[in-house]
């Protein structure tokens, strides 16, 4: 009985998350397109989530790369079929590895930051402050890092496609003689718009649903030091979890679309 | 402030450069896809598609010309197969090209192979039809070893049949396996033929010397091998010989019938020959001949020592001297 009592509370409580969240979102829709505009503010978050996190996703894609090719290497000598390396690795970057890990690195680094960022400002009392003073937090705080994660990601994963694709070059190059020019020749033979426009689009959605859950996350946190740091822990582990379930979905959506 | 501007300009690079990579890599994509540059479209129709897909590549001797763009299933056993290629290619394609559906490999992905023909028909245009040669499918290749299955499987009985009459002793072969005599003979046969080849080598080695020693220019064999002159006359005496030949077979068939006459008995010869009476009488005769000579003979002596006969017997003599 108790058991299944707290299995009903914690439903509740997930439902209750999930609506808050989409009331959230809801927000977000019906404010992102009014005036005024903060782009200084845009600009700025930009530059925090996009370029600072250009090296962490070099390193991540590069690494990532490298360590796919070098594993797959020996099953595909085994069956003779290394020449397919870079159609496979190519192909597998660009749908899924790219997307998929920069997003999950960015949830790691943005949505962390922006929750405990809004969480310690909810903490300190700045956004009743702004609200008081009589600026739209929402606006200011909210809109400006959505829209900047929804329009970094995309760029961050289209950097770290190209990375992890150099990665697996050097590796080929290196290991099986495979020359840059024929490893990129081969890899853009095996792509098609199949692979490149839905993970695009789907990197479109992994920026929204890291800067929406790291906002809510801090924008709602609870008072107290401790909210800041469960604002953005929760931040970072509802990002992770949403992000596959978008690409779960995406993959459906394109499979409807493209017959993958 | 100066700040903020750097940064602006750092996200600017950032934007710039993310939003260009996408654009090359699409432009990339779709170039292979041949989505860019002027194309032409064509098709052809085949029995089975073989997983042909949209997108598949069309190779025109090994080159990537275009792709495929639509299939369509005409009816139950036709498929119209449209592909668009370049523009730049349609001068090197001619209408007698034949399009045949392949794989990239053994494991790769389908596409299509222009094959060309003879190349006396003109240049594809816009729409045109190519012929199509439907591959063997993997059904057809299927039933086709399953028939060279059961031949093996046949053949593989007889030859049981065979290795066992062999093993068993019998027919030529089994002897010929089986019969060391006979194997001991094939061996001494061989043997001889080897010493008969290398007898009839040294005979030839030998002659060859001898060829070779032959003085062509004032030898006899020389000049019966190369001198015309020679030869001509050669021919002649041949001829005469022949010539000859015929008259003393002729001679022959008279001496035959002559003989033949002497033993019927015809003429005195037969007489003389067969007669032993007649011979007896010849040898008497000629022993009286013979005494009768002796005695003439000594009759003359007396003459000569007779004083009547002497001066003409001396006169005789001096008559010979005087001639010598």
């Amino acid at each position: 009985m108790g058991n299944t009592s707290t299995l009903f509370k914690g439903l509740k409580e997930f439902f209750i998350e999930i609506g808050d969240l989409s009331n959230f979102a809801t927000r977000f829709f019906k404010e992102v397109l009014k005036p005024p505009f903060e782009f200084k503010e845009l600009m700025r978050q930009c530059y925090q989530m996009g370029n600072r996190s250009l090296v962490l996703v070099t390193i991540t894609g590069f690494i990532i790369g490298l360590v796919l090719t070098l594993q797959s290497r020996p099953t595909l000598i085994q069956f003779g079929a290394v020449s397919w390396m870079p159609n496979m690795v190519g192909i597998s970057i660009v749908r899924e590895i790219g997307p998929v890990i920069t997003a999950l690195i960015c949830a790691g680094r943005i949505a962390s930051g922006i929750g405990a960022e809004l969480g310690s400002m909810r903490v300190t009392e700045q956004i009743d402050a702004m609200e008081v003073s009589g600026t739209n937090p929402f606006k200011y705080l909210v809109i400006t890092r959505i829209m900047a994660t929804t329009l970094m990601i995309p760029i961050l994963v289209i950097y770290g496609d190209l990375v992890a694709l150099y990665g697996s070059a050097l590796v080929e190059n290196l290991k099986g003689d495979v020359s840059f020019q024929l490893y990129f020749n081969t890899v853009f033979d095996a792509l098609s718009f199949s692979d490149l426009v839905p993970a695009t689009i789907k990197s479109f959605f992994f920026g929204f649903a890291i800067g929406l859950v790291g906002c809510f996350k801090g924008y709602y946190s609870k008072k107290g030091t401790a909210g800041v740091g469960v604002a953005a822990n929760t931040a970072v582990v509802m990002a992770s979890l949403l992000l596959f379930v978008i690409d779960f979905i995406a993959v459906f959506i394109s499979d409807i679309f493209y017959e993958l | 402030m100066a700040k903020t501007k750097l940064e602006n300009l750092k996200l600017g690079v950032f934007v710039v450069f993310g939003t260009a990579l996408l654009v090359v890599a699409a432009y990339l994509i779709g170039n292979r896809q041949n989505m860019f540059g002027k194309t032409i479209p064509v098709s052809a129709i085949f029995k089975n598609a073989n997983g042909l897909q949209n997108g598949n590549n069309v190779r025109f001797s090994g080159i990537n010309v275009g792709t495929v763009n639509k299939i369509e299933m005409i009816n139950d056993t036709t498929i119209r197969v449209h592909m668009i290629i370049e523009e730049k290619m349609q001068n090197h394609i001619k209408k007698d090209a034949v399009a045949t559906i392949g794989s990239d490999g053994l494991v790769g992905s389908m596409l299509i192979n222009i094959v060309p023909g003879e190349g006396k028909t003109t240049h594809i245009g816009p729409g045109d039809e190519l012929q199509s040669y439907s591959r063997v499918a993997t059904q057809d290749m299927l039933n086709t070893l399953n028939q060279t299955n059961e031949n093996a499987a046949l053949l593989t009985q007889d030859l049981l049949k065979v290795t066992r009459s062999l093993t068993q002793g019998k027919g030529t072969f089994a002897r010929l396996l089986n019969d060391s005599l006979m194997a001991k003979d094939l061996h001494q046969t061989i043997t001889n033929l080897k010493l008969s080849s290398n007898e009839a080598n040294k005979m030839i080695r030998e002659m060859n010397q001898m060829v070779k020693q032959l003085d062509f220019e004032n030898s006899a064999a020389g000049v019966l091998l190369k001198d015309s002159i020679s030869g001509n006359k050669m021919r002649n005496v041949i001829s005469h010989l022949e010539n000859s030949s015929l008259e003393i077979e002729n001679m022959s068939k008279n001496l035959n019938s002559v003989i033949g006459d002497i033993k019927t008995g015809k003429g005195a010869i037969n007489y003389l020959a067969t007669d032993t009476v007649l011979v007896r009488q010849l040898e008497t005769s000629m022993e009286n001949v013979t005494e009768g000579v002796k005695n003439f003979n000594e009759v003359t002596e007396a003459l000569k020592h007779n004083f009547l006969t002497r001066g003409y017997f001396k006169k005789k003599e001096k008559k010979e001297k005087n001639n010598r």
